[in-house]
């Protein structure tokens, strides 16, 4: 955690509204995709993303740093969040990508489309990872972690996190050759 | 075993500088030994990381839940500024233990001679705390309002006493208190009116019923505690005005002054008290 992130979520954790909202801004989006490699219905992953912030909100004034990087923290709640969500719908659907690709500028329908399939195929691929690269590639990848944050969310070693992110991108080169 | 910790522990860093915008080159440039393994794992990464970067929430539910968020922001705050503040009732309760404490530690025999204690005195501040106590311990809104007319009355015949002692240097806040005293009949008086359920509806008044001793009692209920209010009012004003013109006679020059403006002070006090309540 930066020095200014430390003093952003040390104003946010006394109620301070403009550093709650900088925090939002720099890690809604990355949850929200965490989310997104794991789950298929849009409506879910809007649903998780929002529900993951209320809770940050809720439990903001017992964070302390010390222990934890506010990243690590805000991704253990997203996780487990996702897993108790899981673990209650116990289905998985087909996701609606209309909404959730990035905006690409002008009027492009043959890039939109090309990223559509890129970004289902990278759901498909990520899906087949062992629960475990799974999980840290989604982090990684998806959240933006570093190693030590990954560590931190999951209770592994750093190294155990390095030879996942490895073997899991090992898999992932494999997956995506087949595909080829 | 040790090769392969090695590539993971390379593998990392090259996607740390890949995820800070350097190329794939760069990395490779450096571990040019392991290149032809590292190069396929980093081009795979950085197309995860490519395509993870085009996963973006939709940007209005973005702004939807950013003001949600802020939403529930303020209602903590405000829940939490609520709760330092507390109750009126805790307040109160606050004070009354406060004098209570004030009572313990000085002994009721200091409470009792402080009742006599004028603003120069060391008992005046265990004077002015029972009274806070007896107001925030008042069982009713016409109690408390009771209590700030008599209150007032008190401060009016300390000006008259220090005035006498040609202590004119207290008489200016002094008058202040009477002030403070009479403002609060007033908002006491609305607070009632208020938390009664909104506005009086003026009903037709039946007749005065003659009391036992042939004195007329208002039985209609509402408007009672108010007139009542505006007698004691009115009584206490004649008290306190008689009080401080009889100090005049016994006034030293040098503090004249002073009590004449406290008595003009004092008399437009208790006259605005009692155009408030008429209203």
């Amino acid at each position: 955690m930066s020095i200014d992130e430390k003093e952003v979520v040390s104003r946010a954790i006394k109620g301070d509204g403009e550093a709650f909202a900088q925090l939002y801004e720099e890690y809604f989006d990355k949850v929200y995709r965490y989310i997104y490699l794991r789950l298929r219905e849009k409506a879910e992953v809007e649903d998780l993303a929002q529900e993951v912030f209320v809770k940050a909100l809720e439990a903001i004034g017992s964070y302390r740093w010390r222990n934890l990087p506010f990243a690590s923290w805000l991704f253990r709640i997203a996780r487990n969040h996702m897993i108790d969500h899981l673990r209650k719908a116990g289905k998985v659907e087909k996701i609606d990508w209309d909404d959730n690709i990035a905006h690409v500028e002008g009027p492009n329908p043959a890039r939109i489309a090309e990223q559509r399939l890129e970004i289902e195929e990278l759901r498909d691929n990520v899906e087949k990872l062992s629960p475990a690269q799974r999980a840290v590639i989604s982090l990684r990848f998806g959240g933006e972690l570093s190693v030590d944050e990954v560590a931190k969310v999951l209770g592994k070693s750093p190294g155990t996190v390095k030879a996942l992110q490895h073997s899991g991108i090992v898999s992932l080169k494999k997956i995506m050759l087949v595909d080829r | 075993m040790s090769r392969k910790i090695k590539i993971e522990d390379i593998l990392d860093n090259c996607l740390e500088r890949l995820f800070k915008g350097e190329s794939i080159e760069d990395c490779l440039r450096d571990y040019p030994w392991q290149a032809s393994e590292l190069e396929p794992l980093l081009k795979t990464s950085l197309a995860l990381l490519q395509k993870s970067a085009a996963i973006q929430p939709n940007p209005e539910f973005r702004a939807k839940v950013g003001s949600q968020l802020q939403g529930m922001l303020h209602a903590k705050r405000e829940k939490a500024e609520e709760k330092a503040v507390g109750p009126i009732w805790r307040r109160r309760w606050a004070v009354a233990m406060s004098t209570v404490l004030v009572v313990l530690l000085a002994g009721i025999g200091t409470v009792a001679a402080s009742a006599d204690a004028l603003p120069d005195g060391s008992l005046y501040a265990v004077k002015l705390a029972m009274e806070q106590a007896r107001i925030a311990l008042a069982f009713s809104d016409t109690d408390r309002a009771e209590l700030h007319i008599q209150f007032a009355e008190r401060r009016a015949t300390e000006i008259a006493e220090m005035a006498c002692q040609g202590e004119s240097g207290e008489i200016p806040a002094l008058s202040e208190q009477v002030a403070d005293h009479l403002d609060k009949v007033y908002e006491v008086e609305e607070a009632q009116e208020f938390e009664g359920g909104g506005p009086k509806i003026l009903a037709p008044t039946p007749a005065p019923v003659p009391g036992p001793s042939g004195r007329v009692w208002d039985d209609t209920g509402g408007g009672e505690p108010e007139e009542k209010l505006k007698t004691m009012l009115g009584e206490s004003r004649a008290r306190s005005l008689s009080v401080l013109q009889a100090a005049l006679t016994k006034t030293p020059e040098g503090a004249k002054a002073s009590l004449e403006q406290a008595i003009r002070d004092v008399e437009q006090d208790y006259d605005e008290a009692l155009s408030n309540l008429g209203n």
